[in-house]
């Protein structure tokens, strides 16, 4: 089952994010709660962590990428031992 | 709510950040209590991780034989200096706990830089556009926030009594030519640094309804089960 990766309402929604670097790269397993990505708006760094244990099935907002809060910013597949 | 207070001391950047990520990680598992750590570094510039090395002006050599580290951190942002005289403030809240967003945290940060310095007859200000707090051009104080999960880390830093000429030698936050100023030179008086927390505790108790608790490092200790 595939999860999408969303910023998070955690910052306001007005403000513009920068995507700053992926922890992991298409392909690699990820952990739940785990930090995924990390996105910068003014003098805040947000961590968003993977919604599922699974693997990283996509980047589509890579570093350098800006992204509003709602956004998805990747795909997470969640595997079938994973649950 | 209870808060622990944890004055660090002067202690070097990188051992202060790796406390602090072992407090947030116990903290988001429930195995320890929301901490305000105070500390001050060792002279140091720390590169973020969107940051470049280019906007450290001075030669490694001479920063070095000034026995100032450059590091680069697990961090967004760009350059920042820090030294002893400069009081670093980082509160580890769950933002749903205090009932603001990110941004609105990291202003009411500003807020009570503000609020802090206007006990001392400064009246700063905010800049649009310029996270921290300003006195006629100049930063006094910077913010910069991270979220894990909807848990707060990092915080704010303000310029007590510190030589300033380092700043000179960067592009603080990758801006160029970028004035600094700190409490003395504003006062033209040095200004203790254990009345500058004791101010900061209350002012952080009233802002978000904290109530502290004042822990030393070494009792510091939780639950790894």
């Amino acid at each position: 089952m595939e999860h999408k990766l969303v910023i998070p309402s955690t910052v306001d929604g007005s403000h513009e994010l920068t995507i700053t670097a992926w922890f992991k790269s298409p392909g690699e397993r990820v952990q739940k709660g785990k930090d995924l990505v990390e996105a910068v708006t003014e003098k805040i760094t947000l961590y968003v962590p993977a919604p599922v244990n699974g693997v990283l099935k996509e980047i589509l907002a890579p570093p350098g990428s800006k992204v509003m809060v709602g956004d998805v910013v990747g795909i997470v597949t969640e595997t079938q031992e994973d649950h | 709510m209870r808060v622990c207070w944890l004055d660090l001391g002067l202690i070097e950047y990188a051992p202060a950040f790796a406390i602090q990520e072992q407090i947030l990680e116990a903290y988001m598992a429930g195995r320890w209590m929301p901490t305000v750590i105070l500390q001050e570094n060792y002279a140091v510039f720390t590169v973020g991780r969107s940051g470049s090395e280019a906007n450290i002006l001075a030669s490694r050599e001479g920063l070095a034989h000034l026995g100032i580290q450059v590091l680069r951190g697990n961090r967004g942002g760009d350059v920042t200096y820090h030294a002893p005289g400069q009081l670093i403030v980082s509160p580890l809240l769950y933002l749903g706990d205090v009932h603001l967003n990110a941004n609105q945290y990291l202003h009411r940060l500003e807020d009570i830089l503000l609020q802090l310095l206007h006990g001392y007859g400064i009246e700063a200000g905010k800049k649009k556009d310029y996270p921290g707090v300003w006195l006629e051009g100049k930063k006094i104080a910077a913010v910069g926030i991270a979220v894990r999960h909807g848990f707060t880390f990092h915080g704010f830093s303000i310029n007590v009594d510190l030589d300033l000429e380092p700043f000179s030698w960067i592009n603080p936050c990758g801006v160029p030519h970028m004035p600094v100023t700190s409490l003395r030179e504003t006062l033209g008086r040095g200004v203790e640094m254990a009345e500058i927390r004791d101010r900061l505790r209350d002012i952080l108790g009233q802002t978000f309804a904290l109530e502290f608790e004042k822990i030393s490092l070494q009792e510091l200790t939780w639950n790894t089960n």
